[in-house]
């Protein structure tokens, strides 16, 4: 273990940190908004909506992240040049295939608030949109916090993956400072312990109310 | 400060069902039922589970819709689909298991509809709400959730929420059969109070004491018909039809 | 044009096929490695060894709360300085199974909790050993409870192989970014790389489904061909 080295690499791996959290948070709105989009198919009533959110969810369950990043980065690449911004491609990546799992917690939530509230706001006189907007989207939200927070969890654990497109977020960082250093055990496992930092804490917020729902 | 809502005038009176049936796939749940309900009157309707009777309240109330026959509620045709929403907000209805919206407080609850349809203001509608919950006994309530009241407490505040929108009828269905018996009682003395004031009510329930005193009218439910139907003396006291017979001796047993 | 498309692509179907085998190998091992992981670190965190259960607890929480990205790096490049010197698909392999072997040791932890404490007690009042009642009480409902649990593992596995193209693994993302870089065809090569990895999950759950219904019998101890009962992890067995 070099101390030292991990000492000097700090500012480096500062600015890695700094990418990693600005992508995660990024992707972490854009999958919310594109999974509430998807829950929305998914639980409408048209079969070929619904058809759609469920193939939409098959697809980028079914395939490694990698793909869908190599997919957005090669497009965007071939479409707009190569002047491609590689944060952009990366959060559109991150977002789409996260998305995929965001909208299967929050259809779970909505069909886990029970039928009788939806009645009992439609005899009152609720529209549909405000019964959901009132009653349903706020039970739904309690429900599905928990492991909407877990998928966050894999989501910063994720950003990494940027790396393969040349992101310079924590992980890639990581990778230069060894290759021109060549000690990867000192510099690895101080990234290790960065990411550690922020995942843990959140882990076991989320195991913590799952318990307390149970 | 106004506490009416802007309800009482757009819809008639009463409920006239004609040659109504349900079918649930292959089940007939309904078969050809006919009836009427006057303005202010409190109908009954017993019978074994199965009989129907849910399905006929739900039909009525608009939660589900009839495979044929007519139904109008209020004057609202509700067996023709682009009408039949035009009955929202102006019936009540109290569940089995009351459905109140947990996220919210008593008061939250029966203001909701006031401030999100009608359009109240919060002034306007607390004020409103707090009087309904005091006509339901629950005032000094006001702000506890649901999780922290018993079932009767619960289903006293469902009925407040239910009356907040100035319906012009009232359904129940079950509204005591969820609840211990020693909580039975505050949710029956507050329809009867309703009733005494001229509510037009339909009612769903087992409580046969509570249809013998509050009833204006009791039906017999069995397979889907209106068996026999009378005063709550009639019915009880000299129940012509057989299954009548047989249920009431059944219950008696009990 | 289009057709021209995906002839070119479909060209290079050989090298597609050896990837695709390359990931089922790497999954199939990957999994056992993370099984026999899992099964030891799902014992230890129940276990009355504080020490135990401590590091237990640290493989599980460190390899969750850490990119498996990361992990793979740390397999293949930084052991060597330890003086252990991997060829990159073992590497891959090692890692995957270490990363899966941590999510797996939660879901047998819940299968083993799923098996009533009433069992247990019938067993130790029979006299049967520990090891006959973890093999021949617990092992076979644990499993049967949290099957599709297992499955779904099985699949992150090979979803994982993807990111072993980032050490040179010839695997089915490795080759598909050669074949981009040489055609720049991605949305074809892409594709047909995404069609494989569907192809393969979809394959690898039937084959897990016939080994269910081959491997569990009823309670009366005759293979029936009626579906297991759906998992609950509440104790309640069939």
């Amino acid at each position: 273990m070099n101390v030292s080295l991990i000492w000097q690499s700090l500012p480096f791996l500062w600015t890695g940190f700094l990418m990693t959290l600005g992508l995660a948070a990024v992707s972490i709105a854009g999958s919310t908004v594109l999974g509430l989009a998807v829950a929305a198919l998914r639980t409408s009533r048209p079969p070929l909506l619904r058809g759609l959110g469920r193939a939409y969810v098959e697809l980028f369950r079914g395939s490694p992240i990698p793909i869908t990043l190599l997919f957005v980065y090669f497009g965007a690449a071939l479409y707009l040049g190569y002047g491609v911004n590689l944060f952009v491609a990366a959060a559109v990546g991150l977002s789409v295939y996260h998305s995929a799992f965001v909208a299967e917690i929050i259809r779970a939530g909505i069909e886990a608030v029970p039928v009788g509230q939806h009645e009992a706001a439609q005899i009152l006189g609720l529209k549909p949109a405000q019964s959901f907007r009132w009653v349903v989207l706020p039970q739904t939200v309690k429900i599905a916090v928990p492991p909407l927070v877990g998928q966050y969890i894999s989501l910063i654990k994720d950003t990494s993956i940027a790396s393969i497109i040349g992101l310079a977020e924590m992980m890639k960082v990581g990778q230069s400072i060894v290759d021109r250093t060549g000690d990867p055990v000192s510099i690895y496992l101080t990234v290790a312990v960065l990411y550690f930092i922020v995942c843990y804490p959140l882990s076991l917020w989320v195991t913590r109310s799952q318990r307390r729902a149970i | 400060m106004s506490t009416a809502t802007p309800n009482t005038t757009t819809i008639g009176r009463g409920i006239q069902l004609s040659g109504v049936s349900k079918l649930f796939g292959d089940l007939e749940v309904l078969k050809d039922v006919t009836l009427n309900v006057d303005d202010g009157e409190v109908v009954v309707l017993i019978g074994a589970s199965g009989s129907g009777k849910s399905t006929l309240l739900r039909i009525m109330s608009g939660l589900e819709t009839s495979t044929t026959g007519e139904v109008v509620v209020g004057g609202v045709p509700m067996h023709d689909p682009k009408r039949a929403p035009e009955i929202r907000g102006h019936v009540g209805m109290v569940f089995q298991q009351f459905n109140l919206f947990p996220h919210l407080d008593a008061l939250g609850n029966v203001t909701l509809a006031l401030r999100k349809v009608y359009k109240m203001s919060k002034a306007d509608a607390d004020a409103k709400g707090m009087q309904v919950l005091a006509r339901v006994g629950m005032d000094d309530r006001a702000h506890h959730q649901p999780s922290q009241l018993s079932g009767g407490q619960q289903q006293r505040v469902a009925i407040a929420r239910a009356l907040a929108v100035d319906p012009r009828i009232i359904f129940f269905d079950e509204a005591t059969s969820a609840l211990d018996p020693e909580l039975v009682g505050e949710v029956t003395n507050v329809m009867r109070s309703l009733a005494d004031d001229g509510m037009t009510m339909v009612v769903v329930t087992h409580e046969m004491g509570f249809a013998r005193r509050t009833a204006d009218r009791v039906l017999f439910m069995a397979d889907g018909v209106i068996a026999e139907q009378g005063t709550p003396e009639e019915l009880f006291g000299n129940p012509q039809h057989p299954r009548t017979v047989q249920f009431l001796s059944k219950i008696a047993e009990a | 044009m289009f057709e021209y498309q995906w002839r070119t692509v479909l060209a290079y179907w050989p090298d597609y096929l050896h990837a695709a085998v390359l990931a089922l190998q790497i999954t199939v091992v990957g999994f056992l490695l993370a099984f026999v992981i899992a099964s030891a670190a799902a014992l230890a965190r129940n276990s009355a060894s504080a020490i135990l259960r401590f590091v237990a607890t640290c493989y599980v929480e460190a390899i969750r709360n850490t990119p498996v990205l990361l992990q793979i790096f740390i397999v293949y490049f930084a052991l060597p300085s330890f003086g252990i010197r991997l060829s990159a698909v073992t590497a891959g392999t090692i890692a995957l199974g270490i990363n899966v072997g941590a999510y797996l040791t939660e879901v047998l932890r819940a299968g083993i909790s799923s098996v009533g404490k009433g069992q247990l007690e019938a067993a130790q009042i029979l006299g049967l050993s520990t090891r006959t009642v973890l093999l021949n009480v617990v092992a076979p409902q644990a499993l049967r409870n949290v099957y599709p649990a297992l499955v779904n593992n099985l699949i992150q596995v090979l979803l994982g192989t993807a990111l072993l193209s980032a050490i040179a693994v010839p695997e089915i993302t490795g080759v598909a970014t050669v074949v981009n870089a040489r055609t720049l065809l991605f949305v074809q090569v892409f594709g047909i790389a995404v069609a494989l990895y569907l192809v393969l999950s979809y394959g690898l759950s039937a084959v897990a489904t016939l080994v269910e219904r081959l491997s569990f019998k009823t309670p009366t101890g005759r293979r029936t061909r009626k579906r297991t009962p759906a998992p609950t992890l509440t104790g309640a067995s069939s």
